[in-house]
């Protein structure tokens, strides 16, 4: 696997035109600050280090550097599967926040991606939500559309709308009006490990071309060593669940509406197609049929299918480039000859594109987070300090620090961090990014519901595990599940 | 307490009779001032959320609504329940878990307090080590146990793979029929010490000369036991069986911790199921009537708790 042939397949992807044009279309307000229509790892090299950016001073334009003020903040941190490298970054951005705003009293909480819209909903309902707040990408739209968020466009901190992902703003827009703003986009890579491959009489250098062959090699792998082929992760109330399941659904051919399409209407459900039903099979055959996976996927998040891998017990998985530095994390822990296993693990590691469907259909989950000003009435006390909201919204989704929060595993969600010198330095620094830049083209958003966080967390995980644990038939769990999703449209 | 000069001054105040229980809150003012502060919380934390899930209850609130677009529905909520298939399966789940745990906590706590009542070298270190599960907080318990049940690579499975019982490690909580047992032995294993300690506080009370006596008149092991030392007994396991199963039937964190209600929703008890209604599909009416009835079964069990207690008082305080 080599960074050109990878390049090249993006270039040549069968499908990649619909779905660019999904994820890429600009808005007639002006040109993007970056070439979309030539996306590739090498366009992303081109451009990587050609512009500075002084993000105190532009933000200075939006929020004095001098104001005094007091703002509530919550936010989707790190958690146990992130890298240390990023908790370092977490921590360099607020203290220069602090250092750049040193008037604004900051009251911030971290909260892990499972945790964080429970908590937030219950906050409202309390009208004691904080006043800014960065959520995960499916959680914009519920919140918008219940009239809980105050408008808010990248214009609002002194950026422009096309500096951001096109596919990432429909995720803040609810009924045409924009309500946040992207901080990060990501798209995962499929990785695996080459000395597995090869000890189970398959190339080491190549990874699975469909899901069919992900199948046939975690059965394989399985058969051979005793190991686990493929990493399935069926948690409920997880978000690992969907963003590795979803690809799987999309690259069949099905979905849980046409979210897939070039022109989403989501009017007709689509999780008991054919294909939908096609894509709960190819887990079901892994799990029921082969027991090629990890028996745990039903309780396992991405977390527990990293110490696996770097153990030497799982063969393949679908995860961010930043797992590359966990897995160096999580060597310097080990002891003794295990210390030796990570390292041959990590040796062996390799990323590549994720698999197409039967029909050449290759997907992959548009993720991200978003930051949001939350309306007065919600908030604890009454009052929202929009400066200061608009202070640390400034600085998070600048090109500078939305490049830093998302360095190991994702991608700044304002494009001008592209072209900043810590691309350039990330581009070097961190292995097997180019792969989930190239990825970027065949991400597909989320459905932009408010009904989408319930659909993601619970019926979709619900479906898998249906199917997996026998309760129901693949059919039948398939067809549960379109029913729900229909009865939830339906306001029941 | 009030003063006498307080108690006739109104006597003198109010006619005998007529104003009977004015006067009797007028004489214990003092009384009722102490427990005021405690009442005015209990009805700001405890009365008002009982009163606004009653009121949720009748409504519907779709997920898609913010609350206060809700709509009254009268018993709607109360209807869909009952006659939903979820609600039979989750209310029999946690009946089994309700009462596997309870009884089960109850016998084992119940031995292990006979045992230790008992004088033997190393009791004081044993009844720690007993103590010791039930001290542990049961969120750090939940992820322990977690990982000793794993599926791939659980301690358990690990050893009877290591040992040759087993070809592969055992599917404790990833699979339908063994998920609910396994947690129940996770509950099982963190209530018990609280029977054995609340056993251990009721054998105490059991008169030492009325066991000798039985012993005199040719009574055996089980018949003292039986006899004797049962029936004094009878109070506190009552409370004991009372209070185990109040918290079993509100148990949250080992269910949810360990598997989330899954899989495929067989681990789901009424508490799992009402948070997941409430928070994550935002159904607050249905989980609202949900509490409701659950309040109802647990204010029942109150009931029989306070009886169990009054009856207590009144062995206790008969001459």
């Amino acid at each position: 696997m080599t960074r050109i042939t990878l390049g090249s397949a993006v270039l040549r992807g069968t499908v990649v035109g619909v779905l660019t044009a999904s994820l890429m279309s600009t808005s007639a307000l002006g040109a993007p600050p970056v070439d979309l229509s030539k996306w590739s790892p090498e366009y992303v090299r081109s451009i990587a280090g050609t512009q500075d950016f002084d993000t105190a001073a532009d933000c200075a334009k939006v929020t004095p550097l001098d104001y005094k003020g007091r703002l509530t903040f919550w936010y989707q941190g790190v958690f146990e599967g992130d890298p240390d490298l990023l908790r370092q970054y977490y921590k360099d951005f607020f203290e220069t926040f602090r250092k750049t705003y040193p008037n604004i009293q900051l009251e911030d909480q971290a909260l892990t991606y499972n945790d964080l819209l429970d908590k937030f909903r219950t906050a409202l309902l309390g009208n004691a939500a904080p006043m800014a707040v960065r959520l995960q990408i499916l959680g914009g739209t519920e919140f918008a559309s219940k009239g809980y968020l105050q408008p808010l466009k990248p214009e609002d901190v002194g950026y422009s709308t096309d500096d951001f992902w096109p596919g990432a703003m429909k995720a803040v827009t609810w009924e045409g009006v924009t309500y946040g703003i992207p901080t990060n986009n990501e798209t995962m890579a499929f990785i695996w490990n080459a000395d597995i491959f090869k000890r189970a009489g398959l190339d080491p250098d190549k990874a699975p071309a469909t899901w069919d062959d992900v199948v046939k090699y975690s059965k394989q792998i399985h058969d051979k060593l005793g190991i686990a082929g493929y990493g399935l992760v069926a948690r409920k109330n997880a978000g690992n669940t969907p963003y590795r399941f979803m690809p799987q659904l999309w690259a069949y051919g099905g979905g849980v509406f046409d979210e897939a399409t070039a022109n989403p209407t989501y009017s007709q459900v689509e999780l008991d197609s054919p294909q939908s039903k096609a894509a709960l099979q190819a887990s079901y055959d892994m799990y029921v049929r082969d027991k090629s996976v990890p028996v745990s996927a039903l309780t396992n998040q991405q977390a527990d299918n990293q110490p696996l891998f770097v153990a030497g017990q799982l063969g393949m998985m679908i995860s961010h480039p930043s797992d590359y530095n966990v897995m160096l994390d999580l060597q310097k822990k080990a002891t003794g000859t295990d210390k030796d296993k990570a390292q041959t693990v990590i040796d062996n590691m390799r990323y590549g594109l994720i698999p197409t469907g039967p029909d050449g259909k290759r997907a992959v989950v548009f993720g991200g987070s978003n930051i949001h000003i939350l309306k007065p009435e919600y908030v604890e006390g009454g009052k929202v300090d929009e400066p200061a909201a608009k202070a640390i919204i400034c600085m998070w989704t600048s090109p500078e620090w939305s490049l830093k929060m998302a360095y190991a595993g994702s991608n700044p969600g304002n494009l001008n961090g592209f072209k900043t010198k810590w691309m350039k330095e990330r581009l070097d620094n961190i292995k097997f990014l180019d792969v989930t830049t190239s990825m970027l083209p065949y991400g597909i958003p989320f459905p932009a519901l408010p009904q989408s966080p319930e659909i993601m967390n619970i019926i979709i995980p619900d479906m898998l595990q249906n199917a997996l644990t026998g309760a129901m038939t693949v059919d039948q769990a398939a067809d549960d599940a379109a029913k729900k999703v229909k009865d939830l449209m339906g306001g029941l | 307490m009030t003063t006498v000069t307080g108690k006739a001054e109104v006597r003198r105040r109010l006619p005998p009779g007529r104003f009977g229980v004015l006067r009797k809150i007028w004489e214990h003012r003092a009384d009722y001032a102490y427990v005021l502060p405690a009442i005015a919380v209990m009805l700001v934390v405890i009365a008002y959320p009982i009163y606004y899930t009653i009121e949720l209850s009748f409504f519907k609130t779709p997920p898609g609504l913010q609350l206060r677009d809700k709509t009254f529905i009268g018993f709607g909520n109360y209807t869909a329940i009952l006659t939903s298939d979820v609600f039979w399966r989750v209310t029999w789940n946690t009946v089994i878990w309700t009462i596997g745990s309870t009884f089960i906590s109850f016998v084992l706590g119940f031995a292990a307090a006979l045992a230790l009542h008992r004088d033997f070298v190393g009791r004081g270190v044993l009844r720690a080590i007993l103590i010791i599960p039930w001290v542990i907080s049961a969120v750090a318990a939940s992820y322990i146990w977690k990982w000793i049940y794993h599926s791939d690579f659980g301690i358990i499975g690990a050893v009877l793979v290591g040992l040759g019982l087993a070809d592969r490690p055992p599917n404790f909580i990833d699979n339908v029929s063994t998920v609910l047992p396994s947690l129940i032995v996770v509950n099982i294993w963190r209530e018990f010490p609280f029977a054995m300690i609340m056993m251990m506080a009721g054998l105490q009370t059991v008169p030492d000369q009325l066991l000798r006596a039985a012993e005199v008149d040719g009574a055996n092991a089980w018949q003292r036991f039986w006899h004797v030392t049962f029936p004094h007994l009878r109070n506190v396991s009552t409370v004991t069986i009372l209070l185990l199963a109040v918290a079993n039937f509100n148990s949250f964190i080992i269910p949810w911790i360990m598997t989330g209600g899954g899989p495929s929703n067989a681990s789901h008890i009424w508490i799992t199921h009402i948070y997941e209604l409430a928070f994550g599909r935002q159904r607050w009416g249905v989980a609202s009537a949900y509490s409701v009835l659950l309040f109802l079964i647990l204010m029942t069990l109150g009931y029989f708790y306070v009886r169990a207690l009054s009856g207590n008082d009144r062995k206790e305080g008969s001459p």
